[in-house]
C-alpha cells in the first residue's frame, strides 16, 4: 500500500522533472533556431536557396557568400566594396570610446564615492537621470555642435557622441561598486598619507578588475550596436557596421540574396558574440548592474 | 610623542549636530578610552582627531601645534579600524610598508622596521600572504602592525577588539596593554566592553548625545558618576535606582525604603552626599548590586548597614554570584548574593543594604549631589 | 625588555617629520579640488550634453524651423500640428502596442524561465548562455534575420508550404494591420533572455531562510512561489519594467532594419518619427516637439523609480 503511493509520488517527480527540461530544451531551441539558420543559410549558395527549404544543411559549403558580404558586394555609392570598411570604421570608433568612457567612469564613480563635497550627491542625481536620456531629445542640438565643432561625419566626432553619452552608465556601474567597498580603506590609507592619485592607483584600482571589465564589456556592445548615432552622425566614410549592414540588406538594386545578408549579419554581430562567449558572466552583471540594486 | 588637546569641538553634518563642544586635555602618553552609547559620536569624534573629518567648530593641539585643520597625513596619528581596513590587494608585508613607502623612506629601513614591527606582533611567517588568508585575530594584528610601523605620536583606536572571540579579546586586551606601556605613545581607544574599558584605560571619557558626560579615571567614574546616566552606563550588571524619601537633621540624614509592608530607615554616610537640602524631599538613590548581599556576620554590625526582609521575584546564576531581583519601593533592584544563599523565587529572604558606597541623584537634573 | 629598547630606537631614528608640520589656518590643501577638477569634465558634459540640449531642444520645439533652425518663436504651433498629424497619431498607437505587448510577454516569459531555471536545473548555465546571447546581437542584426523567416516568400510560410500545409499563413510582416506584431515577436526574441536574468537574480537575492521557514509551515512550491518569492521581488518588478519601457520608447533600430516603419506607415513609431522629420524631411520643429513628447514619456515613467531609487540610497 505505501510502497505503491511512494512509487507514484516519484513517478509523479520524475515525469515532472521531464516536462521541466522538456519545456527548457524547447525554448533554447526557439531561441538557437534564428542563429542556426543564420549560420546555415551563411554557407549556402544562392540557388540551393531558392530551390531548397528554409531550414536545410548545405549541399555543398561555400565561403561565397561570405567574401561576398565582406569586400564584393556595392553598398550604397561607395568605392571600396563590403562591409570590410565599415567594419574598420566600427573598430576605429569603438575602441577609444571604451576605454575613454570606462576611465572617466572609474575617476568619476571614485570620486562620488570616497571624495564627496556638497552637491557631489546631487550631482550623481542628475547624471543617473541622463542613463535614461532618449537620445531623440539630444540629437538636434547634437548635430548643430558636432557640426560647429567641425567634427560631424567623422570617426572622432562618433567617438565624441559616444563617449559624452556612455559615461553616466559607466560612472553608474563604477559608483555602485565602490560604495560597497569599505569606507575605512580610504581613511586608512590618507592616514597612512597617500593622496587622492596614490589611493586610486594601489588601493582602488587593483580591486577594480571585475567593473572595470563589466564597463569594458558593457560599453563594447552598447557602442558596438549602436545605429542611430552611427546613422545621425556619421557620413560614408566614418559609417559603422551596423549602419553598413542596414545599406545592405535595405539596398533595392538585384536579387536578395539571403546568404550574402546572412553572412553580413554574423559578421556585424561577431565581435559582440564573441565578448558574450568568452565572458558572458560579465555580460549578464552588466545589463543586471543598473537594475538590480544590492 | 605629543598629548592631545581637544577644545570645543563641534562637528555637524548639515543640519544634524553630532559633536556638541567636546573638551578633552589629554597628556602625553595616556591611555584615553571612549565610552557611549552607539551612535552618540564616539567615531565621528576619532575621524575629527585623525583629520578625516573636518571640525565645524573648536580647535584640536598636538603639543603645542594647532593642528585643526591640517591634512591627515601631517598630523602623525595612526588608527586601527574596526573592518581593519586592510588593503586586500597588499600582502601583510606591503600593507605595513605602505605607510613608509608613501613617505619615501628608504627601502632597507622600511624592510627593517617591518621585520620589527612583525617580531613584535609574532606575525613574521605570515608577511607574504594576502588579508584574506588571515584568521580575525591575525588581521587584527596586522592593523596594528601597520599603525605601529609609523610610529606615530598618537593612536586611534576605533572598537579594534570586537570583530574577535571572547578569548581572543582578553588576549590582545593584555597585548595592547603590553604595548603601551612599552611604547609609552599616547591612545584614545573606543569601545563598548566594559571591561576593556576598566582594565586599559588611564582615564575614561563618557559620551551621550555628542557631549561628554565625565572624564575620569575608572575608579573615580564606577564610584563618582557624575549623573545618573554615567552611572548607569558604567558597570555590569548595572547601578540600582531607587526612588526615596530623605529624613533626618544635623548632619545625620537617612532615606526610607519600604519592602513586603515594611519601611526601612537607612543611614547616608555623610562622606556621601550632603542632603540637607533634601529633607521632606525625594532625591533618587543610586547603589550597587554588590553592595546589597545576603547576610553576612562580619558585616551586619557596620554602621552604614540595614538588614531588609526582601521578596525573591527572579535569581540569575553567574557562576560566582547569583543575582536576585527584588522589588524595593516598588521598583526592581538586583542584589549580589551567594549561589548558596540565594533564595528561590516566591520566597522571602534577608538583604544587607551597604550604604557606604552609596551615590545620591537630584531628580530634577539628574545630577551627583 | 631588550627587544623593546631597539625597536623604539631603530624606529626613533627614523621617525617621521609630519608632526612637525604646522597648519593654523584653514588652507584647503591639493586634495580639496582635485576630485572636483577630475569631476569637471563630467560636470560640464552633463549640464551642456545632457540638460543644455534638452532645453535647446525644447526651444527649438517653439520655433517655425524647418530646414535649418532658426528661432522665431510659434508658441505651441508645432505641437498642434504634431498631434493633428495622422502619422504621429499613428506612431503613439503603434507605441501603445507595441509597449503594452513587448513589456507584458517579456515579464511574463521572463518570470516563467526564471522560476523554471531556478528549480536546480542541470545545465543551468548553458541554458541561461542560449537564452540570454540575443541581448549581446545589435537590434540591427535582429531585424535582418527576422524579417527574413517572416518574408512569405522565402520564410517560414514558404517552409510550411513546402512540407505540405498548403494552408499556413504567416505574412503579417506584409499586411498593415499585424505588421507591427512582428516587431513585438522579434522584441521579445530579442529582450526576454535579458528579463529573465534579471529575475534570475532576484530569485537568488532572496533570503533562503524565508522559504524554508515558509515551507516548514506547510506551503506548497506554487505557494511559496506566489505568496512569498514574487511579492518579496516588487523592486525587482519594477526595474525591470523601467527597462524594458525604455527599450520600447526608444525603439528605433529594430524597427528601421525589419519593416523601415512600413508597409506604408504600419509600423512608424514616435522615434523613427522623429528621425524622419528631423534629418530627411526638414521639419526640425516637428521634430523637435515630437523629441519634447517623447522625454516627458520616459520622464513620466522614471520620476518614480528615481525617487524610490534615491530613497533608497539615504536609509
Ligand atoms: N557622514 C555622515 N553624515 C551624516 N551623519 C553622519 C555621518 N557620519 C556619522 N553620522 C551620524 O553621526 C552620529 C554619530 O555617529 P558615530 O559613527 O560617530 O557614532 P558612534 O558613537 O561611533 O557609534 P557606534 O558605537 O555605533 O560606532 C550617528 O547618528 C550617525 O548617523
Ligand atoms: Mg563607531
Amino acid at each position: 500500500m505505501s510502497q505503491t503511493k511512494v512509487n507514484d509520488a516519484r513517478y509523479k517527480a520524475i515525469t515532472g522533472r521531464a516536462i521541466l527540461y522538456a519545456v527548457l530544451v524547447i525554448v533554447a531551441l526557439y531561441y538557437l533556431a534564428p542563429l542556426f539558420l543564420m549560420i546555415v543559410t551563411s554557407f549556402r549558395s544562392m540557388e540551393e536557396i531558392r530551390v531548397g527549404q528554409l531550414i536545410e544543411w548545405p549541399k555543398t559549403f561555400t565561403f561565397d557568400a561570405w567574401a561576398a558580404a565582406w569586400n564584393q558586394v556595392q553598398i550604397g555609392a561607395r568605392e571600396d566594396l563590403g562591409l570590410k570598411p565599415y567594419f574598420m570604421n566600427s573598430i576605429r570608433m569603438v575602441i577609444p570610446s571604451v576605454l575613454l568612457s570606462t576611465a572617466f567612469g572609474a575617476l568619476n564613480g571614485y570620486v562620488l564615492s570616497f571624495w564627496k563635497f556638497r552637491g557631489s550627491e546631487l550631482f550623481f542625481a542628475f547624471l543617473l537621470a541622463g542613463c535614461f536620456l532618449p537620445f531623440q531629445a539630444i540629437l538636434l542640438p547634437h548635430s548643430i555642435v558636432l557640426g560647429k565643432m567641425g567634427i560631424s561625419g567623422s570617426t572622432l566626432g562618433l567617438v565624441f557622441t559616444h563617449v559624452v553619452y556612455g559615461v553616466a552608465f559607466t560612472t553608474l556601474f563604477f559608483r555602485n561598486y565602490y560604495v560597497n567597498l569599505p569606507g575605512e580603506l580610504i581613511k586608512a590609507a590618507k592616514l597612512d598619507g597617500a593622496g587622492f592619485w596614490m589611493i586610486f592607483y594601489r588601493i582602488i584600482l587593483p580591486l577594480s578588475t571585475p567593473i572595470l571589465v563589466v564597463s569594458i564589456i558593457w560599453q563594447f556592445t552598447q557602442i558596438w550596436n549602436d545605429f542611430l548615432f552611427g546613422v545621425v552622425f556619421s557620413d560614408p566614410n566614418s559609417q559603422p557596421v551596423t549602419v553598413g549592414l542596414n545599406n545592405m540588406v535595405n539596398s533595392t538594386t538585384g536579387e536578395k540574396r539571403y546568404n550574402v545578408d546572412m553572412a553580413g549579419a554574423i559578421i556585424a554581430a561577431l565581435p559582440t558574440v564573441l565578448v558574450y562567449v568568452v565572458a558572458g558572466k560579465y555580460f549578464v552583471r552588466g545589463l543586471t548592474a543598473g537594475s538590480v540594486k544590492g | 610623542m605629543s598629548g592631545l588637546s581637544i577644545q570645543n569641538v563641534k562637528k555637524s553634518f548639515g543640519q544634524t549636530h553630532i559633536l556638541k563642544g567636546i573638551d578633552l586635555e589629554i597628556p602625553d602618553g595616556e591611555f584615553v578610552i571612549l565610552v557611549g552609547p552607539s551612535g552618540c559620536g564616539k567615531s565621528t569624534l576619532l575621524n575629527c582627531i585623525a583629520g578625516l573629518e573636518e571640525v565645524t567648530e573648536g580647535r584640536i593641539l598636538m603639543g603645542d601645534i594647532d593642528m585643526t585643520y591640517a591634512a591627515p597625513k601631517d598630523r602623525d596619528i595612526a588608527m586601527v579600524f574596526q573592518s581593519y581596513a586592510l588593503y586586500p590587494n597588499m600582502n601583510v608585508r606591503k600593507n605595513i610598508a605602505f605607510g613608509l613607502e608613501i613617505r619615501k623612506m628608504p627601502k632597507q629601513e622600511i624592510e627593517e622596521i617591518v621585520d620589527r614591527v612583525a617580531k613584535l606582533l609574532q606575525i613574521e611567517n605570515l608577511l607574504d600572504r594576502k588579508p584574506s588568508q588571515l584568521s580575525g585575530g591575525q588581521r587584527q594584528r596586522v592593523a596594528m602592525g601597520r599603525s605601529l610601523a609609523r610610529q606615530p605620536s598618537v593612536f586611534l583606536f576605533d572598537e579594534p577588539l570586537s570583530n574577535l572571540d571572547a578569548k581572543l579579546r582578553v588576549e590582545m586586551r593584555t597585548e595592547i596593554k603590553k604595548l603601551h606601556q612599552r611604547l609609552g605613545t599616547t591612545i584614545v581607544y573606543v569601545t563598548h566592553d566594559q571591561i576593556e574599558a576598566m582594565t586599559l584605560a588611564d582615564r575614561i571619557a563618557i559620551m551621550r548625545g555628542g557631549e561628554v558626560q565625565q572624564f575620569g579615571t575608572p575608579q573615580e567614574v564606577y564610584d563618582e558618576p557624575a549623573n545618573i546616566f554615567v552611572a548607569g552606563f558604567m558597570g555590569s550588571p548595572s547601578m540600582n535606582f531607587l526612588r526615596v524619601e530623605v529624613g533626618g537633621a544635623d548632619g545625620q540624614y537617612h532615606v526610607l525604603v519600604a519592602s513586603e509592608g515594611h519601611t526601612y530607615k537607612l543611614p547616608s554616610p555623610p562622606t556621601q552626599a550632603d542632603l540637607s537640602a533634601y529633607v521632606g524631599k525625594q532625591v533618587i538613590l543610586g547603589i550597587r548590586p554588590e553592595q546589597l548581599t545576603h547576610v553576612m556576620p562580619h558585616l551586619e554590625s557596620g554602621p552604614f548597614v540595614t538588614k531588609v526582609a526582601v521578596k525573591v521575584e527572579v535569581t540569575e546564576p553567574t557562576g560566582a554570584d547569583t543575582l536576585v531581583l527584588t522589588r524595593i519601593n516598588d521598583e526592581e533592584c538586583e542584589c549580589r548574593v551567594h549561589p548558596a544563599e540565594a533564595g528561590k523565587p516566591g520566597e522571602m529572604m534577608d538583604i544587607l543594604f551597604n550604604m557606604e558606597k552609596a551615590v545620591f541623584f537630584d531628580s530634577e537634573t539628574e545630577a551627583r549631589i | 625588555m631588550t627587544t623593546h629598547n631597539a625597536q623604539a630606537s631603530v624606529l626613533n631614528e627614523n621617525k617621521l617629520d609630519g608632526n612637525r608640520m604646522s597648519t593654523s589656518k584653514r588652507s584647503k590643501g591639493i586634495d580639496y579640488w582635485l576630485p572636483k577638477l577630475v569631476l569637471s569634465p563630467t560636470v560640464a558634459i552633463t549640464i551642456v550634453f545632457i540638460y543644455g540640449f534638452i532645453l535647446w531642444t525644447t526651444i527649438l520645439s517653439f520655433t517655425k524651423s524647418r530646414i535649418l533652425p532658426q528661432y522665431e518663436f510659434v508658441g505651441f504651433e508645432q505641437y498642434v500640428k504634431l498631434f493633428l498629424n495622422d502619422r504621429w497619431m499613428g506612431a503613439l498607437a503603434n507605441l501603445a502596442i507595441f509597449g503594452i505587448l513587448f513589456i507584458g510577454i517579456c515579464m511574463v516569459v521572463g518570470l516563467v524561465f526564471a522560476i523554471l531555471l531556478d528549480q536546480n536545473i542541470r545545465a543551468e548555465g548553458a541554458l541561461r548562455t542560449i537564452y540570454l546571447y540575443p541581448m549581446a546581437l545589435s537590434f540591427i542584426v535582429t531585424g535582418t534575420v527576422w524579417k527574413w523567416i517572416m518574408n512569405p516568400t522565402v520564410g517560414i510560410e514558404k517552409f510550411m508550404h513546402d512540407i505540405g500545409f498548403s494552408g499556413f499563413s504567416f505574412d503579417w510582416i506584409v499586411d498593415p494591420d499585424m505588421a507591427i506584431y512582428t516587431v513585438v515577436i522579434a522584441g521579445i526574441w530579442q529582450s526576454s533572455g535579458f528579463v529573465m536574468a534579471i529575475f534570475l537574480a532576484g530569485l537568488r537575492g532572496i533570503d533562503t531562510s524565508i522559504i524554508k521557514a515558509a515551507q516548514l509551515d506547510g506551503a506548497s512550491l506554487f505557494a511559496v512561489y506566489t505568496r512569498v518569492i514574487i511579492p518579496s521581488m516588487r523592486p525587482v518588478f519594477f526595474s525591470a519594467f523601467i527597462m524594458l519601457a525604455h527599450i520600447a520608447i526608444k525603439s528605433f533600430d529594430l524597427i528601421m532594419a525589419l519593416t523601415g516603419g512600413g508597409p506604408g506607415n504600419a509600423t512608424d513609431v514616435p522615434a523613427i518619427f522623429m528621425y524622419q522629420f528631423s534629418f530627411t524631411r526638414g521639419q526640425l520643429g516637428i521634430g523637435a516637439s515630437s523629441a519634447v513628447i517623447m522625454l516627458m514619456g520616459v520622464t513620466a515613467i522614471l520620476i518614480p523609480y528615481l525617487y524610490s531609487e534615491l530613497r533608497g540610497e539615504k536609509q
